[in-house]
């Protein structure tokens, strides 16, 4: 029976271990544009009463902070834009955008921002890039084209790639800018929580703390039986 | 060991960062026609952990994998190109555009850098050249006996030579313009040059088509906020301070195994 609470107990140290590590990456990117803290929460694991992590994705809004760099947008409500990559579409809610070698926007890793046309070029004789709330692209009061907001219906079905990148497993829908104006000039903060972050940090190490306690009290209860009982 | 010491030791590089761009523009918050940087960061790659099956409340096994992040990294520093303060000197040769355009700089190795810093001074040859002795161009070549030297809005140069009342029209300055002037590279001395990030440069005349004005007897003041600074100052700080407590309790948590649990 305590060999069955030893493993309990060290489950129970892996799955806090899973949480320091989670909150650890969280509060390195406490400054990260268009980042979304990752949630870790314990489901049973099945047939058993062992904690086991489940991870969700916390994609609440967060702050706009003003720039005024003209190539840096956000979006102030649900979804995401749309990147091109080598290996597929991504969606992303960063908007620090740069120019790559052809007068495209980029995200400064070689990933294009999509528009309903496709990567948006930019014409090499304009100047003033406006950014219309509706997603319209238009260089010097010409329309280039509209970007391309998508939803996911689905949100379990995201995972994150880094570099601010989502992959969508499941199904990825188009979404109107009504939902989510674009704004211009502005970025969009991370929406980690330093207070919740902090908590968590000393409530993590109180509980890690008292599963090694558990270990400890059980490993001395098995020790006694194993040494002691049946002792002459 | 922990990679969630590596991730909170990246947090704590990246608030260094911050607070050294930070540094530089409070360095240069006298700096004629200088332009702020901002730090924008990204997470990194992830790692997937496959978990075994989870049972929710409803009773239902789904398949639960984690990811677990690996930190933060540094994007880009951008340049932000916002209109500084136009300040009044009383000087001739100050120029200042306010508006989009940058004043255009020919260097000795042929290539054109640019600058939004007017403070331009005659050359022994009576042309316009920077405090660094850079041409400006196109180039404007002052008399020697001429006086009144005055700009225009639109960047039409005129002097009065000689006992001539009338003005005489000696040159005309164009500007330039970017699709994306916080893609320039930095050059030092207040100077920007062209690169595939910021497109090419598209000249013009001063206020006109989108191009800015000329405002004679001024400089352009730095566009650092100290206040904004400061305030960024003091997130970098306590987020740097927040991630050395991540990395205190994973050490903890490290520790009370190795300590206590091992006999």
């Amino acid at each position: 029976m305590t060999l069955h609470g030893i493993l309990n107990a060290a489950q129970g140290m892996q799955y806090f271990q899973r949480r320091v590590e989670t909150t650890s990456s969280n509060l390195a990117n406490l400054e990260s544009d268009g980042f979304k803290s990752d949630l870790i929460t314990a489901s049973l694991r099945a047939g058993t009463m062992m904690p086991e992590a489940v991870s969700t994705i916390d994609l609440s809004q967060g702050t706009l902070n003003r720039t005024g760099r003209t190539l840096d947008m956000a979006l102030e409500g649900p979804g995401f834009f749309t990147l091109g990559t080598k290996t597929g579409e991504r969606l992303t809610r960063r908007g620090s955008m740069e120019l790559d070698g052809l007068n495209r926007l980029s995200d400064g890793h070689g990933n294009l921002y999509l528009g309903e046309k496709g990567p948006i070029t930019l014409p090499s004789d304009h100047a003033v890039i406006e950014i219309a709330p509706d997603g319209t692209v238009s260089a010097d009061g010409q329309e280039i084209d509209k970007l391309r907001l998508a939803t996911v219906p689905d949100t379990s079905t995201l995972s994150k790639e880094g570099e601010g990148r989502f992959v969508a497993g499941g199904k990825v829908e188009p979404m109107s800018a009504d939902l989510a104006p674009v704004r211009q000039g502005a970025v969009e903060e991370s929406n980690m929580n330093v207070m919740t972050g902090t908590i968590d940090l000393v409530m993590i190490q109180r509980a890690y703390a008292s599963n090694v306690e558990a270990l400890k009290a059980m490993d001395s209860v098995l020790g006694s039986v194993v040494n002691e009982v049946g002792k002459v | 060991m922990n990679p969630g010491l590596r991730a909170s030791a990246s947090g704590m590089q990246a608030q260094q960062l911050r607070i050294d761009t930070i540094a530089n523009n409070l360095a240069n918050v006298s700096t004629t026609g200088f332009k702020r940087s901002r730090a924008s960061f990204e997470d990194m790659l992830y790692e997937t952990l496959q978990g075994a099956r989870s049972v929710d409340y409803q009773g239902t096994q789904t398949l639960a994998p984690v990811q677990i992040g690996r930190g933060v990294r540094l994007a880009a520093i951008d340049r932000v190109h916002s209109q500084g303060t136009i300040e009044t000197t009383n000087r001739p040769l100050d120029l200042a555009v306010e508006g989009d355009g940058f004043f255009q700089i020919q260097m000795p190795d042929g290539t054109t850098a640019y600058t939004r810093d007017g403070n331009f001074h005659l050359s022994d040859n009576g042309t316009l050249v920077t405090n660094a002795g850079y041409e400006v161009m196109p180039a404007v070549t002052v008399p020697a006996d001429a006086t009144n030297f005055s700009v225009s809005p639109t960047g039409i140069v005129t002097v009065n030579v000689g006992n001539n009342s009338a003005p005489q029209e000696i040159g005309q300055l164009e500007l330039a313009r970017f699709a994306n002037p916080s893609g320039l590279m930095s050059l030092g001395g207040n100077l920007f040059g062209a690169s595939a990030n910021s497109g090419d440069a598209m000249t013009g005349q001063p206020n006109q088509n989108g191009f800015g004005q000329v405002v004679q007897n001024a400089l352009e003041s730095s566009n650092v906020e100290i206040v904004q600074e400061m305030v960024d100052m003091i997130t970098a700080q306590r987020a740097y301070e927040v991630n050395s407590k991540a990395i205190k309790t994973a050490d903890d948590m490290i520790s009370t195994v190795t300590n206590e649990l091992i006999r």
